[in-house]
């Protein structure tokens, strides 16, 4: 059964990810049967089951190393389970990192092209789209200009721009704004509200418990790759503090 | 994925791609295109100079110098398209780790530049031999069909080294070695026939490697101005559908861990 825009499941998802200081493998040393020594896999993602319905806005929270980038990565299809199933419907759009896919010696303009058809869209698509990303991102003559001479700020200024111009039917977006100064992180939750209110699907992973109070209605916490809590945002906030013994009113 | 929805799907990427290619790789040299048509020429030169002058080879071919050329413009296209592609996913980690597209696009678009500058040299080359070997001829037809399979087999190649590269990093160094000595063994600057007498050595010279029937075939009508024989063009068309299928098979077989492995 495949999944409707917007909806997202995860069923019993298992992925561990090899920690290795060396992560070159030779075929020298494949055929030398030599084993690298290294701390054992880390478990990234703990028999997550997660069903999210077109929407919905979710915000993923837990503490360093608790699986939230990982499982962004599994509902983008970027990274394999191990065991289990995901599924995504519709257009996924990710914002991972700053300056995904971001060729530093091309021109804030072309880079829109670039990331307008790494999601798959035509030609005729993106360009009616780029006068809205340029005037959304305010990097005014900057669009024109090589990406290697950009603040970070003006990184995720375009980043998101462009992200939140693809018409997404799920948005994945990972910690990334605040990087922007606070004007712009304003506009971009406004355009996160205006999206989610034509239907589109958040899901937010951030350490900025504020944010994820005013954006996100439900919210999962993870701890070493398992869900530990999952449920309204108003009770899921009060336990991740708790859990971070960062309790405000104890 | 589905093959073909996302061809279609995503041949915008693939545009864009090249177009990414064709930037990195000219940026800052003066020649630009040019670099493409003088890299066979000096090779062309230095290789008559060495065979056809300096050590008198126990062999001649009429008009030598274009002997050479058409295998060296097929040699250097089947080379650099490989080298290219080895270190492409790699050189494109940031895309791969972050955004999911058909992980193909990337040693293809390769590929695709070293076909255009290929197909511009061989024009030249194509002409000038035509025109001075007088071999404007039925045989001629062919020559499509043998470049069509020659692009089909380049990129299966490309295929299996870049997705090896990205999970073994000495795939590239390693390919690096042999293709200096493949090159020697191809028949470029020879035929078999003129290296040697006997025939068990002129057979694995003629069928061991796969680069041989393509060169052979490809001189046969633009230089020879003749058919090739039967048999080398149907290893020509085999060896061209083997080695995509088996490309696109071991390529899919291991995309799925690339965002993790680059």
């Amino acid at each position: 059964m495949s999944p409707e825009p917007g909806e997202l499941v995860l069923d019993h998802a298992w992925r561990a990810f090899s920690v290795r200081a060396d992560p070159g493998r030779t075929l020298k040393g494949l055929l030398l049967g030599r084993r690298g020594a290294g701390p054992p896999p880390v478990q990234a993602l703990r028999d997550v089951s997660l069903r999210i319905a077109p929407g919905e806005t979710v915000g993923v929270i837990g503490r360093n190393g608790a699986g939230k980038t990982s499982t962004l990565r599994v509902l983008a299809g970027i990274v394999p389970l191990q065991r289990g199933t995901v599924a995504a419907g519709g257009r996924v759009v990710a914002l991972l990192e700053l300056g995904a896919g971001f060729g530093r010696d091309f021109s804030g303009r072309e880079n829109i092209l670039l990331n307008g058809a790494l999601h798959g869209l035509s030609r005729a698509e993106i360009e009616g789209r780029i006068d809205d990303i340029v005037a959304f991102s305010e990097l005014g003559d900057f669009v024109d200009v090589p990406v290697r001479t950009y603040s970070s700020g003006m990184f995720v200024r375009l980043g998101f721009s462009i992200a939140a111009h693809l018409d997404a039917d799920v948005l994945l977006i990972d910690e990334v704004l605040a990087v922007g100064d606070e004007a712009f992180q304003r506009k971009c939750e406004a355009r996160i509200a205006q999206r989610v209110a034509a239907g589109a699907t958040l899901v937010l992973v951030s350490h900025d418990a504020a944010l994820v109070e005013r954006t996100c209605a439900r919210t999962v916490v993870l701890d070493g790759g398992a869900v530990v809590f999952d449920g309204p945002t108003a009770e899921g906030m009060p336990f991740y503090h708790r859990q971070m013994g960062t309790e405000t009113h104890p | 994925m589905s093959g073909v929805g996302d061809a279609r799907r995503y041949r915008f990427l693939f545009e864009q791609m090249v177009r990414r290619e064709l930037r990195q790789k000219y940026q800052g040299s003066v020649l630009g295109l040019a670099w493409y048509v003088v890299n066979p020429l000096v090779l062309m030169g230095a290789y008559y100079l060495m065979f056809g002058v300096a050590l008198k080879p126990g062999f001649s071919h009429a008009a030598y110098p274009l002997f050479l050329l058409v295998g060296l413009t097929v040699w250097i296209f089947f080379n650099q398209s490989l080298l290219g592609a080895a270190s492409s996913l790699l050189d494109q980690g940031a895309l791969v780790r972050k955004a999911r597209f058909p992980r193909e696009t990337i040693p293809a678009s390769v590929v695709a530049v070293q076909v255009v500058t290929f197909l511009v040299v061989l024009a030249l080359v194509a002409v000038v031999t035509v025109a001075v070997r007088g071999t404007l001829g039925a045989p001629l037809v062919l020559l499509p069909v043998l470049l069509a399979a020659l692009v089909a087999f380049v990129l299966g190649f490309a295929l299996v080294v870049s997705v090896l590269h990205a999970y073994f990093r000495d795939v590239a160094p390693i390919l690096g070695a042999m293709l200096l000595p493949w090159f020697f063994l191809s028949p470029i600057f020879f035929e078999p026939g003129d290296i040697t007498e006997k025939a068990w050595a002129r057979d694995l010279l003629t069928w061991a490697n796969p680069m041989a029937p393509f060169i052979t075939a490809i001189r046969d009508v633009l230089y020879a101005g003749a058919w090739p024989t039967l048999a080398t063009v149907l290893y020509v068309l085999g060896a061209a559908v083997l080695a995509l299928g088996a490309g696109l098979a071991l390529f899919r077989r291991l995309a799925a861990e690339l965002a993790v492995v680059v």
